[in-house]
């Protein structure tokens, strides 16, 4: 694959490119499908493409193309030539250097050469036996279980020449819980992990049937004030892509930030810290690299409630005057861009039982469905599989209970984090607590 | 765009040597995808993508398997790598399939019809529509941030099953957008525009580009001082967008009958009275009374002929949304849904063009028929639930009284159940747009869809933030 690569690149400084880079991606996954209470279908396939990206007197072009032969490389590369010639200049275009980089250990496991689909079927129908059998009213509408071993290699003109392998194991589970006319919210979780042995569809399955069963039963409540418990899940949905959003040095340097100008500055409550940490092996987006060839580091963004650092790629921090901070994302199919690799939200010292029985009236949220605006943190949708709690004490599923808000008033109001944390494919989120929510009766 | 006349040929040799399946299908598709985007006086993104290979999916023993391939020459291994993946599920397999729907299984060649080609325009003039368009999205001076894009895909595909598909279809889809933010202090207002179609250049821009980017541009400027609506149950006037936002996303999701089949809310309600006899809510692989609908596709990705669906016909509920498995437990013909992203993902029941069919009420009649209300414009995201609740953004909102238009306000969510909702109507339009071309509906794989209707008259929750 790298043969290929530098063959690339040779071929762009051939046709006038000042810089090049390519980057290739080679996927074999298995995957078996749940549909309807049953598995559905099983899937096996490779895949693999290459992006080429060229510099030409500042002017940037992209081709990808889905095939790794050397005529269409050849061919993509003159594309790319082809774009640059009528994309406009801009100064800050540019590759990086080549760096000391070492690759992480963790996150490719030998036995996944052995996985294949019969271990997915296995997996997926351990899931479904597993919800279904919690409670018979519970319905699996859909889910899945996924195993991929990919490749990565990236090389530019610079002389970055790296290549990267990873097995990533994936699964989901969505549905209902039905009983006569009562069909609850949709509830879905799912889980993943790096190695064979670390496998673990009971935890995904047992919380989906919970919840599910927990949210049969919903009963009307009058509007009120009070403490919001976010489960990991409907935390991600409702705080973290604002947060991801306002530490992007491209949302700071569009002006859509509203951490812009806050560095230094205490823009949460002081027990949320955050990393971006892609060498975190436990979150499904660690890698070695970014999608530049910069080697991954971990980036304490948030400490103690004061915002640290923006996330940079080598364009973006060009602009800044700044280093990248390991942050260029993307595929083949796409030139890179700016986004957060392992999002990390550092545990608190609570038990999630403890986070509950402190809570004197709120509503625990196990999925928000709504709008967030990233830009200024508003935030309004409906409460989804939420249980209102008085002093300490879970009473009922809740009904059409609408929730709104801002996220950035909302992290200076947090209250709480659980020990206990979820991975969330790329997030590892604790519950998280706050107070002084308002919540709306429909 | 390849069309190899090969391929289709060595598809045909594929299916015939399948001898170990009940069914086979090989589907090819090569897809080229170009994306020019600008933002705030800067290239964003300039890329094409070509992604070209064949799936196939076979059924062996009531069991689904699927694989992939970007080698042509690998068509046999592929094959017999569907055929060892649906054997894995012979044991675990609870309900094995029955049997497929016997259906219109399509022949022949199909084009999309498109008033100038896309591969006829050069880049350069891609480049020129968004570098023009997101300039004069800031041509308002309290507009302080703009973007601009051009994407189109152009499609080549060959579908042949050994159930008679056997087709080769020419597809292509341009869209365009602009979006303007004004800003004054902490105020801030937002704007779209856009269109995406199913045909050519001529078809995409029959308004010109600057058109689309002066309109977002003005309206992001008068939005900045608009003020809140106050939240509550109301009279509503809904445009065409978000009529097609409620069709696809509170409708049409809970009638896909796999999803019907895990337990719907519309479950056992066929020949029920779900919505007011003035709504015939529809889906359709064509584009009806309009042209140039976004989510067209003449043939499904099962090589089924994609006709019109009547979902609800004068407020009756009729159809579900069917691939050719889940009609055959239906015990009726597909309806054509069922449609995969790319070469390498499988077929699943999706929605293509979703729309309320118009009516005879002229919308200046319906503003002045109505006391106290808002005409509520510009679908945003949206969310539903399985129970048929939803909640939208709408970006502008016009205050109804007595009779007349007033102010324009800030844009609000729409709530409510989307049959309760349906069942409120009382006045529809008589003119028909489609208007949710530039969208893209997910559900595990991205898929183009439409949708839209006339303006009409409900009763919802509008309130919020937005």
């Amino acid at each position: 694959m790298q043969d290929l690569l530098r063959y690339a690149i040779r071929e762009a400084e051939a046709l006038g490119a000042s810089d090049a880079e390519a980057c290739a991606a080679a996927s074999s996954e298995c995957e078996v499908f749940i549909e309807n209470n049953d598995v559905k279908q099983a899937k096996s396939q490779t895949t693999s493409s290459v992006g080429i990206r060229v510099l030409l007197g500042g002017s940037t072009g992209f081709y990808s193309v889905n095939s790794l032969t050397r005529s269409k490389i050849k061919d993509a590369v003159s594309m790319a030539i082809k774009i640059a010639r009528v994309s406009p200049k801009d100064k800050h275009n540019a590759l990086p250097c080549k760096s000391k980089a070492s690759l992480l250990q963790g996150i490719y496991d030998k036995k996944a050469a052995s996985f294949d689909a019969s271990d997915a079927a296995r997996l997926a129908a351990e899931m479904l036996g597993i919800a279904n059998s919690y409670d018979k009213r519970v319905s699996v509408d859909s889910g899945n279980f996924n195993a991929d071993v990919l490749t990565h290699a990236l090389a530019n003109s610079n002389g970055i020449d790296l290549s990267e392998r990873a097995s990533i194991f994936s699964w989901s589970i969505m549905g209902m819980a039905i009983e006569n006319s009562d069909i609850s919210s949709f509830d879905f979780q799912l889980g993943g992990s790096h190695f064979v042995n670390d496998i673990d569809v009971r935890a995904a399955s047992t919380e989906f049937a919970r919840t599910v069963i927990n949210s049969l039963g919903p009963r009307r409540i009058e509007s009120f004030e009070g403490e919001m418990l976010l489960t990991p899940a409907a935390a991600n949905e409702m705080m973290i892509e604002v947060i991801s959003h306002s530490i992007n040095s491209d949302a700071v340097q569009k002006k859509s930030s509203h951490f812009a100008g806050k560095i230094g500055k205490q823009v949460a409550s002081d027990l949320l810290t955050v990393d971006d940490d892609a060498t975190n092996v436990e979150g499904l987006g660690a890698s070695s690299f970014d999608r530049e060839g910069v080697p991954h580091r971990r980036n304490i963004v948030i400490e103690k409630g004061v915002l640290k650092k923006f996330l940079y790629n080598t364009y973006t921090a060009r602009k800044d005057g700044v280093r990248s901070t390991g942050n260029a994302s993307g595929s083949t199919s796409s030139p890179p861009s700016v986004s957060t690799t392992n999002f990390v939200v550092r545990p608190g010292g609570s038990s999630l039982d403890t986070l509950i029985s402190e809570v004197k009236k709120g509503i625990i949220i196990s999925r928000f469905s709504g709008n967030v605006n990233p830009v200024n943190g508003d935030f309004s949708g409906v409460v989804k599989g939420g249980r209102l709690v008085k002093n300490g004490t879970i009473l009922h599923a809740v009904k059409e209970v609408m929730v709104a808000g801002n996220v950035f008033e909302a992290l200076r109001r947090l209250n709480g984090l659980s020990k206990e944390r979820k991975i969330i494919y790329d997030s590892i989120l604790p519950y998280m607590r706050f107070d002084g929510i308002s919540f709306t009766a429909g | 765009m390849s069309n190899d006349g090969h391929v289709i040929d060595s598809l045909r040799s594929l299916i015939s040597s399948s001898t170990r399946t009940s069914y086979v299908e090989a589907r090819y598709q090569a897809r080229l995808t170009t994306e020019v985007n600008f933002v705030n006086g800067e290239l964003e993104r300039i890329r094409i993508v070509e992604n070209a290979g064949c799936g196939i999916r076979v059924l062996v023993d009531g069991c689904w398997g699927f694989s992939s391939t970007n080698n042509m020459s690998l068509l046999k291994e592929s094959l017999s790598h569907a055929i060892s993946a649906a054997h894995v599920l012979a044991q675990t397999k609870k309900n094995k399939v029955k049997g497929l729907a016997e259906s219109k299984m399509a022949t022949g060649t199909f084009y999309t019809s498109s008033d100038c080609n896309l591969s006829d325009i050069d880049i350069e003039q891609k480049v020129q529509v968004a570098r023009e368009g997101e300039k004069a999205a800031r041509s308002n001076r309290a507009v302080k941030a703009a973007s601009c894009g051009y994407r189109e895909t152009l499609d080549y595909k060959a579908i042949v099953s050994s159930d008679g598909a056997d087709v080769e279809i020419f597809d292509s889809k341009p869209e365009f957008s602009v979006t303007a933010i004004a800003k004054r202090g902490s105020q801030s207002a937002t704007a779209h525009e856009g269109i995406g179609v199913t045909g050519g250049w001529n078809d995409l821009f029959k308004k010109s580009h600057l058109e689309y980017a002066l309109a977002a541009s003005e309206r992001a400027a008068r939005l900045l001082d608009a003020k809140h609506v106050s939240g509550g149950k109301s009279t509503i006037i809904l445009d065409p967008a978000m009529v097609g936002l409620l069709s696809h996303e509170a409708i049409g999701h809970t009638v896909e009958a796999d999803f019907v089949l895990s337990g719907s809310v519309v479950k056992d309600k066929i020949g029920e009275q779900v919505a007011n006899e003035l709504v015939t809510l529809v889906d359709s692989g064509r584009s009806e009374i309009a042209n140039n609908a976004g989510g067209t596709i003449i043939v499904d990705d099962e090589g089924v002929a994609a006709g019109r669906t009547a979902i609800i016909e004068k407020g009756i509920l009729k159809s579900f949304l069917h691939n050719r498995e889940s009609a055959m437990v239906f015990g009726i013909e597909s309806t054509g849904n069922a449609r995969a992203f790319q070469y390498d993902d499988e077929p699943l029941i999706r929605m293509r063009n979703t729309f309320i069919e118009p009516g005879t009420d002229k919308l200046e009649d319906m503003i002045k028929e109505t006391k106290h209300g808002y005409v509520v414009k510009g679908a945003r995201n949206g969310q539903a639930d399985a129970n048929g609740e939803f909640m939208f953004g709408a970006e502008e909102v016009h205050l109804i009284q007595n009779g007349e238009v007033k102010e324009l306000m800030k844009g609000a969510s729409i709530s409510g159940n989307a049959f309760e909702v349906l069942r409120s109507v009382d006045l529809v339009g008589d003119e028909f747009q489609y208007d949710i071309g530039t969208g893209y509906c997910g559900k595990y794989q991205p898929a183009k869809v439409d949708g839209g209707g006339p303006y009409i008259r409900c009763t919802a929750v509008i309130g919020g933030l937005q």
